[in-house]
């Protein structure tokens, strides 16, 4: 019986678009005990990233996917003919990190914070849906209001916000700098 | 040109005015809380010495924040019957926003780690969609179909914007780049949804003559799955190994 209930989740993993969350798991699997559910999940992921395979569940994003291991990447861009992934560009970066940390956050505030211009920033990372627009502040000139995106959690294989490296390690780096 | 090739290097190098000021801090491996206004402001001032032209535009914020440290230099110099009260000083105004700013920089240097480390790790960002009977004929959707959708929107769009102040210039070849990206990201994109987020009637022609000629050249295809349904466009290679 255990076994299989580790079977069913497997498989709605496997079919899931996106992060499947341990809510709408545990919806689904409404016969089975929460409890037993959770272990279950444990248990499949250990069961995956043990050995012998090539692909792993990871939590991210709020929920749980398959990805493949990274060793495998070489070959996997061979199959896909992909070179390299494409990567942020840093003011991308820092314009994202910036909305991380400071969000709901304006055009304005960003540019005020990076003290540089950010719209054009800004529109590239809508388009890259790792950010969203959540509505306008009620202020002069109704400025939009922007946030990071469910995208932008498994883009960095983040799990929630709260995730997100905290003051303390980024402190720990600025001590590292100062060192070096 | 020359500006051009400025903003190049500005743009790899420094992400702002404030970049440059914490680069110089760290370089004098000074303590941000302590800044020694003085050396601090003359290799600014030398940073921008070093560019031939200046382009007001685009270094207007290098040039402002020059300007506020020559400012809290002469300040200092002045001889006071009272010293400064603690929120007075400019020198703290200008210590905070560094402050959060190297927050926000250090924060980019560990994303940049984790996005580093996601990138080796492949996912199935889209399930191939499964292909039913009435499916299989997909139609490689011809030139005017493209463009009555295109022109269509257009008017739609014009209808509701008639605002528009000052346009940027596009290129096809930025276009084209910009199309080819975003297929990469999300496999495929939605014709209707990406004109209609074009800000400009200028700017959406140019994506469409980008997007022509990306389909001329067989880069791409354009396929609608059914009649009525949205077209969408794909790299050609990912559709055939979808089909296959």
């Amino acid at each position: 019986m255990d076994n299989s209930l580790r079977n069913v989740i497997e498989a709605l993993i496997f079919i899931s678009l996106d992060p499947l969350s341990i809510e709408k798991m545990k919806n689904v699997l409404e016969e089975f005990p929460p409890q037993k559910v959770e272990e279950a999940i444990e248990k499949l992921i250990k069961n995956y990233n043990s050995n012998d395979r090539g692909i792993q569940i990871i939590k991210s994003g709020g929920g749980y996917l398959f990805s493949t291991k990274p060793e495998y990447d070489t070959w996997i861009k061979r199959l896909l003919r992909i070179e390299r992934k494409n990567k942020l560009s840093s003011a991308a970066l820092e314009t994202l990190s910036t909305i991380a940390y400071h969000q709901p956050i304006t055009l304005a505030e960003i540019s005020a914070l990076r003290g540089v211009d950010s719209s054009h920033t800004l529109k590239t990372l809508l388009q890259k849906k790792l950010i969203k627009i959540v509505g306008r502040k009620k202020c002069p000139g109704k400025p939009l209001i922007y946030r990071t995106s469910e995208k932008f959690l498994t883009y960095f294989g983040i799990n929630s916000l709260k995730e997100l490296p905290t003051q303390e390690e980024i402190s720990k780096i600025l001590e590292e700098e100062k060192d070096f | 040109m020359e500006s051009k090739e400025s903003y190049q290097v500005r743009l790899e190098v420094f992400q702002g005015p404030l970049d440059l000021l914490l680069f110089l801090i760290r370089k004098q491996k000074i303590d941000i809380q302590d800044i020694p206004i003085a050396i601090i402001t003359k290799e600014y001032l030398e940073y921008l010495n070093q560019k031939k032209r200046i382009n007001i535009n685009r270094e207007a914020e290098f040039l402002y924040i020059a300007a506020l440290l020559i400012y809290i230099k002469s300040q200092m110099l002045l001889p006071r019957e009272k010293a400064l009260e603690e929120d007075d000083d400019p020198r703290q105004t200008l210590v905070n926003r560094l402050l959060d700013y190297q927050k926000v920089k250090m924060a980019s240097i560990l994303l940049r780690k984790k996005e580093e480390k996601e990138h080796l790790k492949w996912k199935r960002t889209f399930t191939p969609p499964f292909l039913k009977k009435e499916d299989l004929d997909l139609e490689e959707v011809s030139l005017f179909d493209l463009a009555e959708v295109f022109f269509s929107i257009m008017k739609r769009k014009k209808i509701q914007d008639i605002k528009i102040l000052k346009t940027k210039e596009f290129s096809i070849e930025d276009k084209m780049k910009e199309i080819l990206e975003a297929l990469r990201e999300n496999s495929f994109i939605d014709f209707l949804e990406y004109f209609t987020q074009q800000e400009s009637f200028e700017e959406a022609l140019i994506s469409f003559f980008g997007l022509l000629e990306l389909i001329k050249i067989k880069t791409v295809i354009a396929i609608q799955e059914k009649l009525f349904h949205s077209i969408k466009v794909w790299l050609a290679k990912d559709h055939y190994l979808r089909q296959n």
